[in-house]
């Protein structure tokens, strides 16, 4: 993994966590069963993170996914997959 | 005095929209506009960004920097829309792709990205434009029907998506106004359509207004996923 690709997931993550409510453990879950958000305050906690990416990092990106709402692949099941999804998406 | 309300709608460069931006300026709110034309309206409250509703990069970064720039959006008015008028076996794929993409997706993206930021304040109000001629049935208008049918399905769909989160979402369903939408219909087609209503006239700038003002009025917090007609004609 490159240098720069390096920082950006670590700002990345550290945005999740900061945004997220109740966030504890190394991978703290965000959306499914077992997991802290409910579908209003997934949209909330997405809309906030988008606004804190593009004061942070310049970037107007879109967190919308095809898979959001599925239980199992979803981008937001997790702060290590969100982190990958958005990292994924500033690379496009 | 009142605070300024601020208002996003789509389509000012004419007609309806046009309207409604003159009128919300007038009570001395702040408006952004867009259409694919430059802006035709100048005004210290007014802004302008020339974009075309289905864009999706181009949608978000107007909402953005609206916000950036005014802090919060209070109201959506997605007005911004086309028509066609033919024989549904006469209607080209191109045609039916373009009226979704302004009268659908436009709203659609409009709607996401500005309740996005309403939900961040637990409150909002959007307005979207419906037809008569979905409830008519209107024959010649099969593809702008439905594109304004979808918009419905999606109007009253999102209310409950963003009811708990203090944004209600309705529509407003115009008669026929003399506007550029409507003036190459021919005059026998127009008297027929006018027939069909319970007051038989063309609407007017002021009878939209009046519905969206009523969609945006404080006491109207608990009105949510309706579409309501001109004219007397019901869905
Ligand atoms: N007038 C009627 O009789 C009537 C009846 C029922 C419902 N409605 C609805 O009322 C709304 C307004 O209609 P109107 O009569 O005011 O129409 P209009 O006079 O033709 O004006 C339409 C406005 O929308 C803008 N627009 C169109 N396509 C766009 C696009 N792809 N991206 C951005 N802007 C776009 C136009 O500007 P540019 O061309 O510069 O983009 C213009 O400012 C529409 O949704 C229509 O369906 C009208």
């Amino acid at each position: 993994m490159t240098t720069p690709t390096k920082g950006k997931t670590e700002t990345v993550r550290r945005l999740i966590l900061a945004t997220l409510p109740e966030a504890t453990g190394d991978n703290p879950p965000i959306f499914g069963a077992g997991a802290p958000l409910d579908s209003l305050g997934l949209v909330n906690f997405l809309a906030d993170l988008e606004y804190r990416l593009t004061e942070e990092l310049g970037r107007e990106i879109v967190l919308a996914s095809d898979r959001a709402m599925s239980q199992g692949r979803s981008p937001f099941r997790d702060v290590a997959s969100l982190t990958d999804y958005i990292v994924e998406l500033l690379a496009e | 005095m009142k605070t300024p309300r601020v208002i996003f709608i789509t389509g000012t460069s004419r007609g309806l929209g046009l309207g409604l931006a003159e009128h919300f300026l007038a009570q001395g709110d702040i408006v952004a506009g867009c259409s694919r034309a430059p802006a035709t309206l100048t005004h210290e409250r007014y802004s302008h960004c020339s974009l075309d509703v289905s864009d999706e990069p181009a949608v978000v970064a107007a909402v953005r920097a609206a916000v950036r720039q005014h802090g919060h959006i209070d109201a959506l008015i997605n007005n911004a829309g086309i028509a066609t008028m033919n024989h549904a076996l006469l209607s080209t794929a191109a045609a039916a792709q373009q009226i979704f993409a302004t009268n659908f997706h436009g709203t659609f993206l409009f709607c996401r990205e500005v309740a996005k930021t309403m939900v961040r304040r637990k409150s909002g109000r959007i307005v979207n434009f419906a037809t008569v001629a979905t409830p008519l049935r209107l024959e010649g208008e099969s593809l702008y029907a439905a594109s304004k049918a979808a918009v419905e399905s999606f109007t009253q769909v999102l209310a409950r998506e963003l009811g708990p989160a203090g944004v209600t979402v309705n529509a407003v369903g115009p008669t026929p106004v003399p506007t550029d939408l409507v003036k190459n219909v021919p005059r026998a087609k127009m008297d027929a359509l006018l027939a069909r209503q319970a007051i038989q006239r063309f609407g007017t700038i002021s009878d939209v207004i009046n519905v969206v003002e009523f969609f945006l009025a404080p006491q109207s917090e608990f009105i949510t996923g309706q579409v309501i007609y001109l004219g007397g004609v019901s869905g």
